[in-house]
């Protein structure tokens, strides 16, 4: 399956390089007037029936200028990004493309196929963040989804081990000691229990996205990764003490978080904002059960980022509209900019929460009309998590940024399965990041 | 022969020459569909694969490099490690599905009540969706609660493997599922090659006195030549592009004990957008695989003269 997407790629591309004779000078810089004739542009989009932020992106925005058409583009989520290079290569990707995560950001905009965007940018609201999609001064795409890791939790559960529900001030240490507890207790109970205190998902962001959001001095272009040690020994221990599964049975018996979660194995579980709308789906599906639960900040570095009068640290890619410059129809670009600037607001903002999506912006409006969807958590802390945070990237946008997380991908399942000791795995990919990258 | 073409008379020739390029073109016309969908899905993409190997490729601008690609191949670690593994994988599982396939189709070869039935059975792996295999293998390899670990601490092995969680399990784990996938399909060409091999041969040997051994080693063997070397190539090649059952089993994992050749190519090129050094890989694989496959074809004429 893979080898004839690959086959078809390589024949894409080889195609397009005899066929397109790679023009993209065509660089428009006078702002032609919107458009009051039809206009079609079209939208990248993926998984259409599963994922209904860009019907609603597209019914806001022809709401908005009713002579203006958004053809939705349908990608494979899976291989979104492989499709689009592919397309763009061969000259045939929609105006407007989703940078799905910050991974691959580099690559589109280092290769040129990002026009742009500082005007949208300075036309967004106050406090909106792009900083992340700018290179030289100059902004490439504009936020529209802000997802953040929070930390997921049963209160039914807590309440049945006897253990206080999280309360905004924990570090990790606190967390760990919970997820401890919460498996003994339960087993004191029951000694049959297969409940666990927390659920750690295999991704290696699960520890290192934290890891490198909250601690001080953390940088992944650096080649230097003890910062790794103190999370990765903290999740040994855990794992070790029964807190939670382990990554050789989660990975063997690929168990999902969702139903981790959602069936009540696990009575805490850090995961991404977007967990939410997913939980309230399957609520409603039969997939999950229903219990009380309740999102809290993600568990801290240290006391100096944890409670509520602070802001927590925490991590998570912003999934961004940048515009494909091939386009040469001036008022496209008018009306692609124009796009971006609403997707990235406030009205935006608003549409999209009213269907469970965590949008770019968070202001008060926004969060209100989140809070008020039938099954969303209403407590302050739910709130606090869901409104307040510092959230870094996942993927700091350099140009080995995907190398060195695929090397640090390598060292997370080594820790994780026992494979070999964090020291040592740290040693290993230091090395490999010194032969591969620096 | 000769005095004809010398002098032919001219209707004669020019009809001659119609015809062959008559037969040239219904030639070309049977092959056509076939060639040309080859040509331009495979032929054309691996033509350019040489020319993208010796440049930094993006988005279909490609700057040369010249030999950039190779010389950072020499020295980088990832590729000798994928390279160990891959020969790892074809070491072990072109031996074990070799027997595994052979002994399968002499079992399988005789009158025997239900045969159809147990070689379907055989070759129902080869025809299951790789990616199910791989997530049910998983499940029956899961350290602590898969029925493979429960069934040898039944048998009194106090500490078994991780399998594919643990670095010094997960390719042995890895060779046993490809072994057993890939059995079924191998076992059909041998069965096909058993058909071949007249039954008088075996009254003879047994009328000669010779044993099940002798006439396995005597007739069945010789018998199976060009079976055997048709089944080692295409299963070393097969072996040596080993890509889509890692990728589910074990994504390369842990650390980096099961990544493969294919993996890799597939890595530096879709995931750490590099085309120009995956092609680099590709052709280093494409050569590896040539060389061995040459070997193959000069150990085969030697034994057959």
């Amino acid at each position: 399956m893979r080898r004839t997407l690959k086959a078809a790629v390589g024949l894409a591309t080889a195609a397009s390089l005899a066929l397109a004779g790679c023009s993209s000078d065509n660089e428009t810089s006078e702002v032609a007037p919107f458009p009051t004739g039809p206009v079609t542009i079209r939208l990248a989009a993926w998984s259409l029936a599963t994922t209904p932020e860009f019907q609603t992106l597209k019914d806001g925005f022809e709401a908005l200028h009713p002579n203006v058409t958004v053809e939705l583009v349908e990608y494979d989520a899976a291989e979104y990004d492989t499709q689009m290079i592919a397309d763009l290569t061969a000259g045939t990707a929609p105006d407007i493309y989703v940078q799905k995560n910050l991974k691959n950001f580099f690559t589109y905009q280092d290769g040129g196929q990002l026009m742009d965007v500082s005007d949208v940018v300075a036309k967004l609201p106050a406090g909106t963040n792009a900083s992340m999609y700018e290179v030289d001064g100059k902004a490439y795409a504009v936020p529209y989804r802000q997802d953040s890791w929070v930390l997921f939790y049963n209160k039914d559960l807590f309440d049945k081990a006897g253990v206080a529900y999280p309360d905004g001030t924990w570090t990790w240490d606190d967390y760990a000691e919970a997820a401890k507890e919460i498996s003994a207790k339960l087993k004191e109970q029951d000694p049959t229990s297969t409940v666990y205190g927390t659920y750690q998902h295999r991704w290696q962001s699960t520890v290192q996205g934290f890891a490198l959001a909250q601690t001080p001095g953390a940088d992944l272009s650096s080649g230097d990764y003890d910062w790794l040690a103190p999370y990765y020994e903290r999740v040994v221990d855990i794992q070790a003490a029964g807190g939670q599964v382990d990554h050789g049975t989660s990975q063997t018996l690929n168990l999902a978080y969702q139903a981790q979660f959602g069936k009540q194995q696990a009575a805490m579980l850090p995961m991404g904002t977007w967990y939410v709308a997913t939980l309230l789906a399957q609520r409603s599906s039969g997939d999950a059960d229903v219990f009380n639960w309740g999102i809290a900040p993600a568990p801290q570095f240290d006391s100096s980022t944890a409670g509520l009068d602070k802001t927590p640290v925490t991590f998570g890619d912003p999934t961004g509209l940048g515009i494909n410059p091939a386009i040469n129809d001036a008022a496209k670009i008018t009306v692609a900019k124009a796009f971006l600037e609403y997707a990235a607001g406030i009205e935006a903002g608003k549409a999209l929460a009213a269907i469970g999506i965590t949008p770019a912006n968070t202001s008060d409006e926004v969060a209100a009309i989140y809070f008020g969807l039938e099954g969303v958590p209403t407590d302050d802390l739910s709130k606090f998590a869901w409104s307040r945070h510092d959230t870094r990237p996942e993927n700091p946008v350099f140009e080995h940024t995907a190398t060195i997380q695929n090397i640090l991908n390598d060292l997370h399942t080594e820790v994780m399965t026992g494979s070999a000791s964090i020291e040592d795995a740290i040693a290993t990919a230091e090395a490999r990041v010194a032969n591969e990258v620096l | 022969m000769a005095a004809l073409a010398q002098a032919p008379p001219p209707d004669v020739g020019r009809r001659r020459r119609s015809l062959m390029w008559r037969n040239t073109i219904a030639g070309w016309s049977f092959i056509a569909p076939n060639f040309i969908g080859f040509a331009l899905i495979t032929m054309v993409p691996i033509g350019y694969l040489f020319y993208v190997a010796f440049t930094k490729w993006s988005f279909g601008r490609a700057r040369w490099v010249g030999l950039d690609n190779f010389e950072r191949l020499l020295g980088d670690q990832r590729f000798y490690t994928a390279l160990f593994n891959t020969a790892y994988y074809v070491v072990g599982h072109v031996p074990l599905t070799f027997a595994a396939a052979l002994g399968l189709a002499i079992l399988l070869n005789r009158r025997l009540r239900g045969v159809a039935f147990f070689r379907t059975a055989a070759f129902f792996p080869y025809i299951t969706s790789i990616v199910a295999l791989a997530y049910v293998w998983n499940a029956l390899f899961s350290p602590d609660f898969g029925p493979v670990n429960a069934f040898l601490r039944f048998i009194g092995v106090d500490n078994p493997p991780g399998w594919t969680v643990d670095p010094d399990w997960s390719m042995p784990a890895v060779i046993l599922v490809g072994t057993w996938r890939d059995m079924g399909y191998y076992m059909l060409l041998f069965l096909a090659g058993l058909q071949t091999i007249p039954s008088q041969l075996y009254e003879a040997a047994t009328v000669d006195g010779a044993s099940a051994w002798q006439r396995f080693w005597n007739v069945t063997l010789p018998g199976l030549r060009h079976t055997t070397f048709f089944v080692l190539v295409i299963m070393t090649i097969n072996s040596f592009k080993i890509f889509d059952l890692i990728l589910v089993l074990t994504d390369g994992g842990p650390g980096t004990s099961t990544l493969v050749l294919s993996h890799y190519i597939y890595l530096k090129g879709f995931e750490e957008n590099d085309p120009g050094y995956a092609g680099a890989v590709s052709i280093v694989l494409f050569f590896i695989v040539l060389a061995v496959t040459l070997i193959q074809y000069q150990v085969n004429k030697r034994v057959n003269d």
